[in-house]
Order: structure tokens, then C-alpha cells, then sequence
């Protein structure tokens, strides 16, 4: 059951990746950041997460980049937001999308490498990497449903400007996600969850809703994007 | 109007603005001439009269005012500077010469009486009786003649191409013959034949003529300066009305974010044409593509194009 779960969990999250890279490739370079932001989720958590059977599941190092990649992916849809919302007050948007793509890959891979310099990674410490990944979702999730209210505020009669509410309903569900995860990881409530069992069971709940939600808000609000901005 | 028979053309449609006149006047005068110049412009007559090489008379007359002497010449100077004066040059007698000047500084007694009205035998016969030294000039839209008389009796015909004084009245007779023709009748006192001053000698024409060549360049200045004003607030109006229209245009496609855009892209091109407007399109286009979709920006440049152009080429 779990199994089913987690790749029905998989194949949304792999239709909204899919669906976030596409539209960060063909639409204007503001947009690329947020939209390779959303792709990352999927690189970084679902596939080593969500895919139980590819080969390497349990090398920690994949999993440790996983967490990591999933950090790098909320820090850049959240500089993304901000560019937007930036463009927003003064009307002004520079670079080129060449340079996001190129900068997230110089990210990544200087990440790898700290990591491969490093000792191996230890339970441990990719459980502390995880309550990182997770505490930087949780705060910035909270900080960005605030910046798009106010981008929504500044364009909201727009074209697009409701798809700025479906970003604030990606963000509810992310919080959910990220939240109870970081609940369970702080409180060890897989450890002690015979002690705390509705508690566990709320928190995973929301764990695997938040997730399942937020795959289908993000495939959602970027697929009604890419009907707008086409 | 001044009225004048032709003598015999030495140089004919001229443009005075092209010569130094001054210098040309100055050729006249050491090459002895007796004639006069004609400065015809569209409101303005002058005339200036050479007797063996002196300027011994300006006339200048515009709209109802007369100016003589140096004021004449300085007026002439300054019609021919400013261009649209046609000048031709006629050869006359000396006698001829004094007495188109006498006639010219004269008095008009009567004025473009028709000729078929008047009792001309009565109105020799006065003349003769007041003992009246002047001039009749019959006239038609085409040909003029005068008839100069001293103390009442005539001293002779000029008519167009005469170079002297004639004796014969076959072509005065004729002019009078002509269906409309009007005559003047026009008294000279002898004082008036006897000042023959040479305006040359006791005056600078270079000055005269520098003075007019600065006037003209500082209104030609002021005009450009006037006109360059009213482009500018032209410019300004246009700037305005488009920059009113594309943001019209731009928030019913893009709302209120798509005007604030049309603002800011617009304040980048210094000049509303067709090429910088293209760079506006570029850059709106780029900007809008941020909020809307290609479909809905397309249109919105489509709107934008055809109304800068009825606005750039209103015919």
C-alpha cells in the first residue's frame, strides 16, 4: 500500500517536474529560476524518495544530495519570486536564462563536491541535513506565500495574476509537506511513534497529502500558466 | 504699385539676394549709368534711379507707405536679402532719368481715373492754364506711357522700350485707346528736379547693406529658433497623445502593471518615429512577456502600431 502510494506520489511529482522544466525553457527568464526551482524537487527528493527500486537508494550520498538538491530548489524559486516581485515595483528584469541554468549546475556541483570531500555521510548527519532542507521549506514557504500576495497585490489585474494564487496554494500545501516532516524529524516521531501514534499518523498524513498536493498544485498552476503566457 | 514704363532692359529677373548689391551698385556708378533698377516683390516696389553714374533717387513703397532715400534702399536691401524680389534693370536718357525722379517725388493730383470718363481736352487745357509741370500717366493692366509737360506744355512721350524722350504720341495714343486704360495726372515742382544729391557719396551702402545682412540673419535666427520651438511643443503634444493611447491600450491587455510599463519604456526613446518605436515595441514586448501570454501581446503591439501610425502620418 505504502508502495502504491509513493509511486502514484512519484508519477505526479515526475509530471510536475516535467511540466516546470518545460515552461521555464520556452517562457521569459524570470521565470525560469521559479520553474527550475519546482524541477529540483523532483531531481532532489522524489526520485531517490519516491523510487524505492533505482539502484542506489540507500548510498547515502545520493541520499544526502537529495536533501541538499531539495534546499538549493526552495532557495532558488525563492529568489525567483523575489526577482518577480522586484520586477513587479520597478518595472526592470535582467539576465539571461543561460546564466540560471548555468548557475544552479555550478551550485550543484560545487555541492557534490564538498560532499565527496567530506566523510561519508552517517544517518546522522543526513538526518541533520534533512531538518535543514526542511527548516530553509518551511520559513521560506512562509516568507514567499507572503511575497506573492504582494505580487498578486501589484499585477492583480493582469492576465496571469490568479496563477499567483495558485503559487500561495503550492506554498500552503509545500508547508504541510515540509512542516510535518520537519515535525516528525525534530520529535523523532518515526522513532517513538508507538508512544505518540495519532500524532505520527497526523504528521504522516500531512507529510503524504502535502506532498500529493503539491505536486498536483504545481503541475496545475504552471500548466494554466503555460496556457496564459502561450 | 509704382508705375513705370519699361526702357531699355539691361539685365532683367534678377534675384537681388544673389548679388552683392552694394557692389553691383558701385559698377553702375563707375560705369556711368543712367537708368533705374525695379525691386519687384510681392507687396513691395522699389525703384532706384542712376544719372550718369549717381544714385540720384530711392523709392521704395509697400502696402500704402513710402519710404525715400535712404530709408527706401535700406528697405530694398532688406526685401532682397529676405528673397522673392525679382530685379531688372532699365536704360533710360539722362533727361528721361531726371524726369521719372521728378516724377517720382511728385505729387498724384488724380489717380486711375478711366480714361473714358474724363474730358481730356478740358484737362489739357487746364493743365496749360495752371501752367502745371508734371506728368500724365495712362496705363493698362499691360503698357504704360508718359506724357511730361513743363509749365503746361508737353516735352515729350516715354513709353515702354523708349530710352529717351519722343516726340511722337502714336504709342501714348495707343495705351489710351486700350479698353480699361486709367490715367494719373501728377505735378513736379522745380525744386524737386533741382535736388540731385548722389545718394552714393554721402552715405556707406556697404554699411547700410551689412546692417540689413545682420537684421536678416538674426530674424532667420529668431524663425529657426520659433520654429524649432513649435516642433518641439509639437513633438511634445504627439509624445503626449501617443503615450496616452499605447497605455490605454497596454492596461486593457496587460492591466494597470501593462501602463506602467508603456511609461517607462516610452521615456527611453527621445523621439517618437517609426524606427524608435519599433525599439519600444521590442521592449514592451519583452517585458509584457513576464504578465501575458504571446497571443495577447501580439494584439496589444498590432493595437499599438496602428494607432502610432494614423497619429505619425494623419493623411
Amino acid at each position: 500500500m505504502e508502495n502504491q502510494s509513493t509511486i502514484i506520489l512519484a508519477l505526479f511529482w515526475l509530471a510536475a517536474g516535467g511540466i516546470s522544466f518545460y515552461f521555464s525553457l520556452g517562457n521569459a527568464r524570470v521565470w525560469t529560476s521559479i520553474a527550475v526551482g519546482f524541477f529540483l524537487i523532483l531531481i532532489g527528493e522524489i526520485i531517490p524518495g519516491a523510487l524505492p527500486f533505482l539502484p542506489g537508494l540507500q548510498d547515502p550520498y545520493i541520499l544526502t544530495m537529495g536533501h541538499i538538491i531539495g534546499t538549493i530548489a526552495i532557495l532558488v524559486m525563492s529568489h525567483g519570486f523575489q526577482e518577480y516581485y522586484v520586477f513587479t515595483r520597478t518595472l526592470e528584469c535582467e539576465g539571461r536564462k543561460s546564466s540560471v541554468y548555468i548557475m544552479v549546475a555550478a551550485v550543484l556541483l560545487s555541492s557534490l563536491i564538498f560532499l565527496l570531500i567530506n566523510p561519508p555521510p552517517t544517518p546522522e548527519m543526513r538526518k541533520v541535513v534533512r531538518i535543514v532542507e526542511n527548516t530553509n521549506w518551511v520559513f521560506l514557504s512562509l516568507i514567499n506565500i507572503d511575497l506573492i500576495r504582494k505580487i498578486y497585490i501589484n499585477i492583480k489585474d493582469s492576465p496571469i495574476s490568479n496563477g499567483f494564487l495558485g503559487f500561495i496554494g503550492v506554498f500552503v500545501c509545500i508547508f504541510l509537506w515540509k512542516g510535518s516532516q520537519l515535525y516528525i524529524d525534530v520529535y523523532n516521531l518515526d522513532v517513538i511513534k508507538d508512544q505518540y501514534p495519532i500524532r505520527y499518523q497526523i504528521s504522516y498524513f500531512c507529510n503524504f497529502s502535502g506532498s500529493l498536493l503539491s505536486s498536483l498544485s504545481v503541475g496545475g498552476t504552471f500548466l494554466y500558466l503555460a496556457k496564459l503566457l502561450r | 504699385m509704382i508705375l513705370l514704363p519699361r526702357g531699355i532692359p539691361v539685365k532683367e529677373k534678377i534675384d537681388p539676394g544673389r548679388i552683392n548689391l552694394p557692389d553691383a551698385l558701385r559698377k553702375l556708378r563707375s560705369g556711368t549709368f543712367t537708368g533705374y533698377l525695379r525691386f519687384d516683390a510681392t507687396q513691395l516696389t522699389g525703384i532706384i534711379i542712376f544719372e550718369q553714374g549717381r544714385l540720384i533717387s530711392a523709392l521704395c513703397e509697400e502696402k500704402g507707405s513710402r519710404l525715400t532715400a535712404y530709408d527706401a534702399i535700406a528697405r530694398i536691401f532688406s526685401a532682397s536679402l529676405a528673397g522673392g524680389t525679382n530685379l531688372d534693370l532699365f536704360r533710360l536718357s539722362s533727361d528721361l532719368a531726371l524726369s521719372i525722379h521728378a516724377l517720382l517725388h511728385g505729387h498724384l493730383l488724380y489717380s486711375g481715373q478711366e480714361i473714358k470718363l474724363i474730358d481730356i481736352k478740358s484737362l489739357l487745357a487746364q493743365m496749360k492754364e495752371d501752367k502745371l509741370s508734371g506728368c500724365l500717366r495712362i496705363y493698362t493692366q499691360e503698357h504704360i506711357a508718359l506724357i511730361f509737360y513743363r509749365a503746361g506744355d508737353p516735352l515729350g512721350f516715354f513709353h515702354d522700350g523708349s530710352t529717351d524722350l519722343e516726340t511722337t504720341a502714336d504709342t501714348s495714343l495707343s495705351v489710351a485707346r486700350l479698353p480699361g486704360a486709367k490715367i494719373d495726372v501728377l505735378s513736379t515742382t522745380a525744386d524737386e528736379e533741382q535736388i540731385l544729391v548722389d545718394l552714393m557719396e554721402s552715405a556707406d551702402i556697404t554699411k547700410l547693406w551689412n546692417s540689413e545682412v545682420e537684421k536678416i540673419a538674426s530674424l532667420r535666427l529668431q524663425n529657426e529658433e520659433a520654429e524649432q520651438r513649435s516642433q518641439v511643443s509639437m513633438e511634445k503634444e504627439r509624445r503626449k497623445k501617443i503615450l496616452q493611447i499605447f497605455g490605454t491600450v497596454a492596461e486593457a491587455q496587460l492591466g494597470k502593471i501593462g501602463a506602467s510599463l508603456v511609461e517607462k519604456e516610452f521615456e527611453k526613446i527621445p523621439v517618437v518615429d517609426e524606427e524608435k518605436l519599433e525599439l519600444f515595441y521590442a521592449s514592451i514586448a519583452k517585458s509584457a512577456k513576464l504578465v501575458a501570454g504571446a497571443s495577447r501581446i501580439e494584439q496589444m503591439l498590432d493595437e499599438m502600431r496602428r494607432n502610432a501610425r494614423t497619429l505619425l502620418n494623419p493623411r
